[in-house]
C-alpha cells in the first residue's frame, strides 16, 4: 500500500503523522483520524458497508468537530411532534452529497432501536424520522447521525412552506382528476364524432352526451376552480388577464354544451375539459421548475447554527442563537460556523468565507478583526465578541437585501396577459353585438346561440397554450442541459437581453490558483517544486493544493514526511533532514532573516517563496486561470447580438489582462458590490437588458439588480438564491446556450400567438354570420392547438444534446 | 346492443374511479413529494439473493 492512499472513509490524503490503522472485518483499513475510523466502524458494523462502493463523490467531507453535541433533549423537544404510535422530528442534514448519502442515513437511522421510519428528501436534504420516544431520545438520533459523519440540525417548517406544500398537492390532485376524467371523456367524444359523420341512434347519442356532460362537470368546477376564482378576481379588479380568458372560454363551451344537451344538438364538452387539463399541466411543470431552482433556500437560512456556547466566567453554557446579545462572548470551536457577527477576542485563526463571499481561499483573521455569521472557523478555537444580534447578523441583512431587491422589480407582465387585456373586452363586445344584431332580425334563441358560438370560437385554446407550452418545452430542454430557468418570466427576459456582464474571480476564472511559472535561483525547477511540495505536504490551503497538484502533474516525487507547522496567512515551516524548509510569503521569509533578491516579477499573481535554511531557492507563481469555454461563450454571446462587459473588484489592469484576450467590450475594474449594482442600474435605465453572471455574495446586489441574475454552481447557496438562471455545472458555455434557447423560445411564442390569432380572426366572422357549425369549430380548434403544440415541441431540439451530463 | 354498451361504459367509469381513488390516496400519502427519489430506488439492492451478495463481497475482497 503506497503512502498516497487516501483515507478509507473520507477519501482525503492522510497526513503521515495522523495515520490510523485499524483491523476491521478481516482487512486493514487506513484512516486520517479517529473520527473517520469511528464512522467507518459504525457504518460497516451496521452491515451498511455497501456505502463505500455506492458513493460517487470526491468532495471533502465535513471538518472534524463540526458537530459539538449542541443539542440536548430539552432544546430538541420543541421540534418533536407526537404522532399516532410515537413521535416525529424533522431534521436538516448537512454534508449530503449524493444518493448514497441519503441511502446511508435512511438505512442507518431505520436500523436504530426505536426508530419506525426514516425518510430523507433528495432535493431538500430534509429528513423525517418517526420514532418511539420511550425507546430512543431525539439527542440519540442526532448523535447517531453525527457519528456517521453528517451534521444534523433541527428543522421546523414555517407556515409559508406548509401552505406552499398544500398548494402543490391540491394542484396535483386537480390535475390528476382532470386527466382521468378527460380520458373517459375522449372515449365518449370519439363515439359522438363518429356518430356525427356516420349517423347514430339518437337515443344512444343522448345517453353518451349525458355521460360526457357528467364527467366534464367536475373537470370544470373542481379541476378548473383555480381559473374560475382567478377569473372572478380579475373581473373584480377590472384587470382582464389570462385566467379570465380561460375561465370565459371554458364556461362558454360548457354552458353551450349543457344548453345543447337539453335542447338537442351537438355538444363539445371535450373542448372545455382539454383547456383545463392542458393548462393545469403547464402550471404544474412551471411550479416544479421553480421549486427545483429554489432548493437552496432552507440551507441558506440555516447556514448559521441555531445554538452556540456562551462564556460565563471561565465556563460555557449553551444557549439559543436568538438569545445572544451584543457584548456576549461566545466560544467557537474549529469546524463550527459563526452564529452571529462579531469581533475576534483571541486569534489568529483561518476562516472559510466561501459560503458568504465566494472567496475560495481561507482568510486569516487576527484579534480585533470582524468576522461574519455563516463563515466557518478552520484553525483554532476562538472567542467571539458579539457586535450584532442574530436578527441583524450579516446573513439576515443579506437575506433582507435580496428580498427587497426582488420585490422592487416590477411584476412581470406575461405576454399572454397583455394580449388578454384587450382581447377579452373585444370578444365580449363582438359577442354582445352579435346577440343584438340577430336579436333584432331573427328569434332571440338563435341570437343567444350565435353569441355563445362567438365566445366558444374565440376560446383561447390555442392562445392559452401558445405561451405555456413553449415555456414548458424550453425549460425542460434547458433543464436536461443543466440550465434552470426560475420560471417563464425569466425565460422571456433572457430572450430580450442586450448586455452580458461577468464577474471575474470564480466566474470567468476557475477560482482555484494553479502554478503558472517557476522561478528557481541556482537550482532546477523540479527541485524547487519538490522542496515546496515537501513542505506543503498534507496542508489543505488552496495555494498548497495548487503546488501539490502541479508537482503530481509533473511527476515530481514527494518524499513522505510529517506535516509542517502552518503559520496562518504566512506560510509553512518544516524541519527535515536537510534543514528547515520555509514556504510562504516574502514577508514570512524576511521575518525569518532570509534575504530575498530584488526582482520584479511584476504580475498581479500570487508569489510563493521558498527557502532552505537561510538560502533562498526561488519563487513559484500561482494564478487563477481562465475557465475553459470562456472564449467560446463570449464569441457566441456576441454573435447572438449581446454586448459584453467585465465587472471586477480587482484592479483595472487585472481586469484587462483577463478581459482583453476574451474580446470583452467593456472592462470596469475596482468596483465594490454596490458600484457593480449601480453600473447595472445605469445600463438598465438606458434601456438595456443586462444579465449578470457571478458566483458570490459580492455579486448578490448586482445579481438582483440585473434583469437576469445567473450564478455559476459551485457557487454559494446565497448566490443560488439570488439568481434567476441557475447553472448546475459551472460551464460558461451554458450561459450562451441559455441565451440562444431563450431567444428561440421567444420567436416560437410569437409564431404561436400569430397562428392562434389567425385562427380566431378567420373563425369569429364565420361564427358571427352563423355559418360555422359547432362540430367544425371544434375540429378547427383542435387543429390550431396541435399546430401550436407542435411548433413548441421544436424547442426540444434547440440545444445540442450533450454526451456527458 | 345499447344496454351492453351502457354496461361497458359504466364498467369503465368504475375502473377509472378506482384508479383515481388510488391516485388521490398516493398524493395524500406524499408519494409525489420527492420525485427525485424514484430513480435511485432500484439501486437499493437490499433484496438481492444472499449468494449474489456474497459473490460481490468476494470480488471486492480480492
Amino acid at each position: 500500500m503506497s503512502v498516497q492512499d487516501p483515507c478509507d472513509h473520507c477519501g482525503l490524503p492522510i497526513p503521515e503523522a495522523d495515520l490510523v490503522v485499524d483491523h476491521i472485518q478481516g482487512k486493514d483499513h487506513r484512516f486520517c483520524c479517529h473520527g473517520c475510523q469511528g464512522a467507518y466502524r459504525i457504518i460497516t458494523g451496521s452491515g451498511l458497508g455497501d456505502f463505500y462502493q455506492r458513493r460517487d463523490w470526491s468532495e471533502t467531507g465535513l471538518p472534524q468537530g463540526a458537530y459539538e453535541n449542541l443539542y440536548d433533549d430539552a432544546a430538541l423537544q420543541a421540534y418533536v411532534f407526537p404522532t399516532t404510535g410515537g413521535a416525529e422530528i424533522s431534521l436538516l442534514l448537512e454534508g449530503i452529497h449524493c444518493a448514497s448519502c441519503v441511502w446511508l442515513n435512511e438505512k442507518y437511522l431505520s436500523s436504530l432501536d426505536g426508530v419506525h421510519e426514516a425518510r430523507v428528501n433528495y432535493g431538500t436534504h430534509r429528513a423525517r424520522v418517526q420514532f418511539d420516544p420511550a425507546r430512543v431520545r431525539p439527542s440519540e438520533l442526532f448523535d447517531a447521525i453525527a457519528g456517521i459523519g453528517y451534521l444534523p440540525r433541527p428543522y421546523s417548517a414555517d407556515n409559508a412552506q406548509l401552505a406552499a406544500d398544500r398548494e402543490r398537492r391540491s394542484l396535483l390532485t386537480r390535475f390528476g382528476t382532470a386527466v382521468f376524467l378527460s380520458m373517459q371523456l375522449m372515449g365518449y367524444s370519439l363515439a359522438l364524432y363518429a356518430g356525427y359523420f356516420q349517423g347514430m341512434d339518437p337515443k344512444a347519442q343522448t345517453i353518451i352526451q349525458w355521460f360526457a356532460g357528467g364527467v366534464t362537470t367536475p373537470v370544470v368546477f373542481y379541476a378548473g376552480w383555480p381559473f374560475l376564482t382567478g377569473a372572478w378576481r380579475s373581473v373584480r379588479n377590472r384587470a382582464p388577464n389570462m385566467d379570465l380568458l380561460i375561465g370565459l372560454g371554458v364556461l362558454a363551451a360548457y354552458g353551450y354544451s349543457v344548453y345543447a344537451l337539453i335542447a338537442g344538438g351537438e355538444v363539445f364538452f371535450d373542448t372545455a375539459a382539454m383547456i383545463v387539463t392542458l393548462i393545469l399541466a403547464g402550471r404544474l411543470f412551471e411550479g416544479a421548475a421553480r421549486r427545483q431552482a429554489g432548493a437552496g433556500v432552507d440551507r441558506l437560512l440555516r447556514l448559521a447554527p441555531s445554538r452556540c456556547k456562551r462564556w460565563i466566567g471561565s465556563a460555557t453554557e449553551e444557549i439559543d442563537t436568538s438569545q445572544v446579545q451584543i457584548g456576549d462572548r461566545l466560544l467557537i470551536s474549529p469546524g463550527e460556523r459563526f452564529p452571529v457577527d462579531g469581533t475576534l477576542e483571541t486569534g489568529p485563526t483561518e476562516i472559510d468565507e466561501a459560503a458568504v463571499t465566494g472567496e475560495p481561499l481561507p482568510v486569516t483573521r487576527n484579534t480585533g478583526e470582524e468576522v461574519l455569521s455563516g463563515t466557518m472557523n478552520l484553525a483554532s478555537a476562538v472567542t467571539l465578541c458579539v457586535t450584532h444580534p442574530a436578527t441583524e447578523s450579516f446573513i439576515a441583512r443579506v437575506s433582507r437585501l435580496v428580498e427587497e431587491a426582488q420585490a422592487r422589480q416590477a411584476p412581470v407582465q406575461r405576454m399572454a396577459d397583455q394580449v388578454a387585456a384587450w382581447f377579452v373586452p373585444c370578444v365580449l363586445l363582438v359577442a354582445c353585438a352579435t346577440a343584438l344584431y340577430w336579436g333584432t332580425t331573427a328569434d332571440p334563441t338563435l341570437a343567444v346561440l350565435r353569441a355563445v358560438a362567438v365566445l366558444v370560437v374565440a376560446c383561447p385554446c390555442a392562445l392559452g397554450l401558445a405561451t405555456p407550452t413553449a415555456v414548458l418545452v424550453a425549460t425542460g430542454a434547458a433543464a436536461e442541459n443543466g440550465i434552470l430557468f426560475r420560471g417563464g418570466d425569466i425565460l422571456e427576459k433572457t430572450g430580450r437581453l442586450t448586455t452580458a456582464a461577468f464577474d471575474k474571480t470564480g466566474t470567468l476564472t476557475r477560482g482555484k490558483p494553479q502554478v503558472v511559472s517557476i522561478h528557481p535561483l541556482g537550482v532546477s525547477e523540479s527541485f524547487l517544486l519538490q522542496t515546496a511540495a515537501e513542505a506543503e505536504w498534507g496542508a489543505s490551503h488552496p495555494l498548497a493544493q495548487g503546488i501539490l497538484s502541479a508537482a503530481r502533474e509533473r511527476g515530481v516525487k514527494i518524499p513522505p514526511t510529517q506535516g509542517g507547522t502552518v503559520m496562518p496567512g504566512r506560510g509553512v515551516e518544516k524541519r527535515t533532514d536537510r534543514g528547515v524548509l520555509r514556504v510562504g510569503s516574502a514577508l514570512f521569509l524576511q521575518e525569518a532573516g532570509i534575504e530575498l533578491p530584488q526582482h520584479d516579477l511584476a504580475t498581479d499573481a500570487t508569489e510563493v517563496h521558498i527557502a532552505q535554511n537561510e538560502i533562498y531557492l526561488g519563487a513559484i507563481i500561482l494564478n487563477d486561470l481562465i475557465r475553459p469555454g470562456a472564449t467560446d461563450c463570449l464569441r457566441r454571446l456576441q454573435k447572438s447580438g449581446l454586448n459584453t462587459a467585465l465587472l471586477t473588484g480587482d484592479r483595472q489592469t487585472t481586469g484587462e489582462r483577463i478581459g482583453k484576450p476574451l474580446g470583452i467590450g467593456q472592462i470596469e475594474g475596482g468596483l465594490s458590490p454596490e458600484q457593480k449594482a449601480r453600473w447595472i442600474e445605469t445600463q438598465e435605465k438606458n434601456g438595456r437588458k443586462v444579465i449578470m453572471v457571478g458566483d458570490g455574495i459580492n455579486d448578490a446586489p448586482a445579481l438582483s439588480t440585473a434583469s437576469v441574475g445567473c450564478a455559476m454552481a459551485g457557487g454559494t447557496d446565497i448566490a443560488l438564491e439570488t439568481s434567476d438562471l441557475v447553472l448546475t455545472k459551472p460551464e460558461l458555455g451554458r450561459v450562451a446556450d441559455a441565451v440562444q434557447l431563450a431567444q428561440k423560445a421567444l420567436r416560437i411564442i410569437r409564431q404561436n400567438l400569430f397562428w392562434a390569432f389567425i385562427y380566431n380572426l378567420t373563425a369569429i366572422p364565420l361564427a358571427i354570420s352563423g355559418n360555422l357549425a359547432p362540430i367544425h369549430a371544434a375540429g378547427a380548434m383542435a387543429l390550431s392547438s396541435i399546430c401550436v403544440v407542435g411548433n413548441s415541441l421544436r424547442l426540444k431540439r434547440a440545444l445540442p444534446r450533450r454526451t456527458s451530463c | 346492443m345499447l344496454s351492453s354498451t351502457l354496461i361497458l361504459i359504466i364498467l369503465s367509469l368504475f375502473l377509472g374511479a378506482g384508479v383515481w381513488l388510488f391516485f388521490v390516496w398516493a398524493v395524500r400519502k406524499g408519494e409525489f413529494d420527492d420525485t427525485e427519489r424514484a430513480k435511485y430506488r432500484m439501486l437499493d439492492d437490499d433484496d438481492l439473493p444472499q449468494e449474489v451478495k456474497n459473490e460481490g463481497k468476494k470480488k471486492t475482497d480480492d
